[in-house]
């Protein structure tokens, strides 16, 4: 495993299994072990400490749950709860019927859905995402059945309420735990979104996202994606580009006014000044909160929810002030992966994310490429100049 | 004792085809001290008027000789009112209201007016007046004095009351509940997907999805296909209550 030769400049060369340069932050607090030795840690199944602390009954119990019947546990009050809005469409694969909605018009299309009523639809890419949800939910009901501090999945749809029997029909098919839904029958979803004190929207309707995001609500469009790799089932991982998604895009803005060197200069000056904050930083500060009722109960290792941040920033320079800012604002970002305008999808597939999401459709289509579920954010100084085809920032090439 | 004036200058519905709402003119008109004006201002039910006005307009240019229309009759009770019936027949000339005909009666004898005119839904403002109504057999509901002039008439149906139905034996009352909803569903269906002067939307409290699912398929059962669905699970009504704008909310028991 020779050592590559380093380029000058931020740019770094890929080797061995270390795609890029990756930060673990955890390695910066206290005494704890990298995730990246994964090889001396034990499984990650549940945390020891905690099954020894639970009575000898109660294991018993647990091992009963599937086939004695379970009452259905209560949705949690929104204000507590971290709400998910998911349109039908992301949740579930409705391209058939999409085509003969534009084709053919409402009428036809709601033909077809009710007498199909009873074939579920199959999973959309907003799926593996919601199953992932309602396995964090499962574990913290565990560790605090009495807290409503959970996620809440809460279908939003322009459907008529006569596709509302088949989404039924799906959902219980599926075995999804969604009990809230609001079927607007062509009515903005924005106030309702409001109402449920939603903390991220997922529609395939780039309208409806930039709208919610004009509302400060933290959203994203998602699209069909043809492959879609596997995913971890036992924990939840959610991957941020930086500039423009968690951090605002003035920085952007800089490079794309004044150019690479400027964009340098600028960072360095103001390294000690936070960044603004971006649309989804709201989101990362949510998964924290849960994150932290993991710590609570000894499961920082192993923690069912591990979240990512994929910026083409680079770690030597540029990548100081988006840590310095995240630090500013008391978050904390599992592994921060400075790609220094290397592609991002190899990141991607090796770490597998349940979700990704970044401002440009130019990163958004790699991930897809390799399966990774990549959703955009319509947000900042990209949506004017789109750079499909474009290399990434930091090349060594001349700015444009 | 009960006594009825027609309006003669608005065409009469047929009687057994007609859906039949009775509103109190307290919630029409807002009839101050008598200072010698002839017109009073208008009340909370005024956009709820239009809107049901709206409704029939297009309902007559599907089809210029449709008989299901809604029949608004102006019910005044309270003695104050009584004294402004004059006042009351000459704003509703001013305002253009399509009212068949108005119905004084005493405060005891006002349910008496409201069947012996085969009212089939009767709105006020005032929840003590509409529990006995409800008592006495008349499908009565809850105006919602907050709603601004809206284009489309809009009604909620409250999906936990739709399930209790079936559950218990049917009270009189119930039953009329049910031929009201029916009526509604075919008023619904004389017109498309886009574009209708009236929306129904089904709300569900306490229940989850299975809840809605069902209500969903009882009121399709009986000819009442909804346009919007909510299901809240628990969720706080109010905020939802107050996007969906209803005009009315048709509940079972006024308990809630």
């Amino acid at each position: 495993m020779g050592t590559p030769g380093q380029r000058e400049g931020e740019r770094r060369e890929l080797s061995g299994d270390t795609l890029g340069f990756s930060v673990d932050l955890r390695k910066s607090r206290g005494g704890e072990m990298s995730q990246n030795n994964r090889d001396t840690l034990t499984a990650r199944g549940p945390d020891l400490t905690s099954i020894s602390n639970r009575a000898p009954w109660e294991d018993a119990r647990m091992k009963l749950k599937p086939s004695t019947p379970t009452r259905k546990p209560k949705p949690p009050k929104p204000e507590n709860a971290i709400t998910i809005g998911v349109s039908a469409r992301v949740l579930f694969n409705m391209e058939k019927e999409q085509q003969i909605y534009k084709q053919q018009g409402l009428e036809d299309y709601i033909k077809y859905q009710v007498e199909h009523e009873t074939q579920p639809f199959s999973p959309g890419p907003a799926f593996s995402f919601v199953k992932a949800l309602e396995a964090v939910n499962t574990q913290l009901r565990e560790l605090y059945p009495d807290s409503e501090e959970l996620f809440d999945v809460v279908l939003m749809t322009n459907n008529h309420a006569y596709v509302g029997l088949r989404l039924i029909n799906t959902i219980n098919h599926h075995q999804l735990f969604i009990e809230r839904f609001c079927m607007t029958g062509g009515n903005s979803p924005i106030g309702y979104l409001k109402a449920y004190h939603t903390n991220l929207y997922l529609s395939s309707d780039p309208d409806k996202v930039r709208e919610a995001l004009e509302e400060g609500i933290a959203a994203a469009t998602m699209f069909t994606q043809e492959k879609i790799t596997e995913v971890s089932d036992t924990q939840l991982r959610v991957a941020f580009d930086g500039d423009a998604v968690l951090f605002s895009d003035e920085s952007e803005r800089i490079y794309k006014a004044h150019g690479l060197e400027k964009f340098f200069e600028h960072e360095k000056a103001h390294e000690n000044k936070p960044l603004d904050h971006g649309p989804l930083k709201c989101f990362l500060e949510a998964l924290g909160k849960l994150q932290k009722k993991f710590y609570g109960k000894g499961q920082r290792m192993d923690c069912p929810i591990r979240t990512y941040l994929v910026t083409a920033r680079s770690a030597a320079s540029s990548g100081t002030r988006a840590l310095k800012t995240l630090r500013s604002w008391g978050l904390e970002i599992d592994e921060a992966l400075f790609l220094a305008g290397a592609p991002k999808g190899p990141m991607l597939e090796k770490i597998r994310p349940h979700i990704f999401f970044d401002d440009q459709m130019f990163h958004v289509e790699g991930a897809a490429e390799i399966g990774t579920v990549a959703c955009h954010v319509p947000y900042g100084i990209s949506q004017a100049m789109p750079k499909k085809g474009i290399n990434d920032k930091e090349t060594s090439s001349a700015p444009k | 004792m009960v006594s009825t004036i027609q309006n003669t200058d608005v065409k009469q519905k047929e009687a057994d085809r007609a859906v039949v709402v009775a509103v109190t003119s307290r919630a029409v008109f807002d009839c101050g001290a008598d200072d010698g004006d002839e017109v009073c201002e208008v009340g909370v039910a005024f956009p709820l008027l239009q809107a049901l006005q709206r409704v029939n307009e297009r309902l007559l240019e599907e089809n210029p000789s449709e008989s299901l229309l809604f029949d608004v009759v102006l019910i005044t009770s309270d003695s104050q009112q009584q004294q402004q019936s004059s006042r009351i027949i000459s704003s509703t000339r001013h305002h253009g209201l399509e009212i068949s005909s108005f119905c004084f009666s005493s405060e005891e004898d006002f349910t008496e007016s409201l069947l012996k005119n085969n009212v089939h839904l009767f709105l006020t403002t005032d929840r003590d007046e509409a529990a006995q109504a409800s008592q006495k057999g008349v499908f009565s509901a809850l105006l919602n004095g907050k709603v601004a002039s809206s284009e489309q008439l809009r009604v909620v149906f409250c999906g936990d009351a739709v399930i209790r139905t079936d559950a218990e034996p049917p009270s009189a009352s119930q039953d009329a509940a049910q031929s009201f909803w029916a009526q509604l569903g075919e008023m619904r269906r004389r017109f498309g997907m886009l574009d209708s002067p009236l929306s129904l939307v089904l709300l569900t409290s306490r229940g989850g999805r299975e809840s809605c699912g069902t209500a969903l398929q009882t009121l399709r059962s009986r000819g009442v296909n909804m346009d919007e669905a909510y299901s809240l699970a628990g969720a706080p009504r109010s905020p939802i209550l107050s996007l969906l704008r209803p005009h009315f909310l048709l509940i079972n028991h006024l308990q809630d």
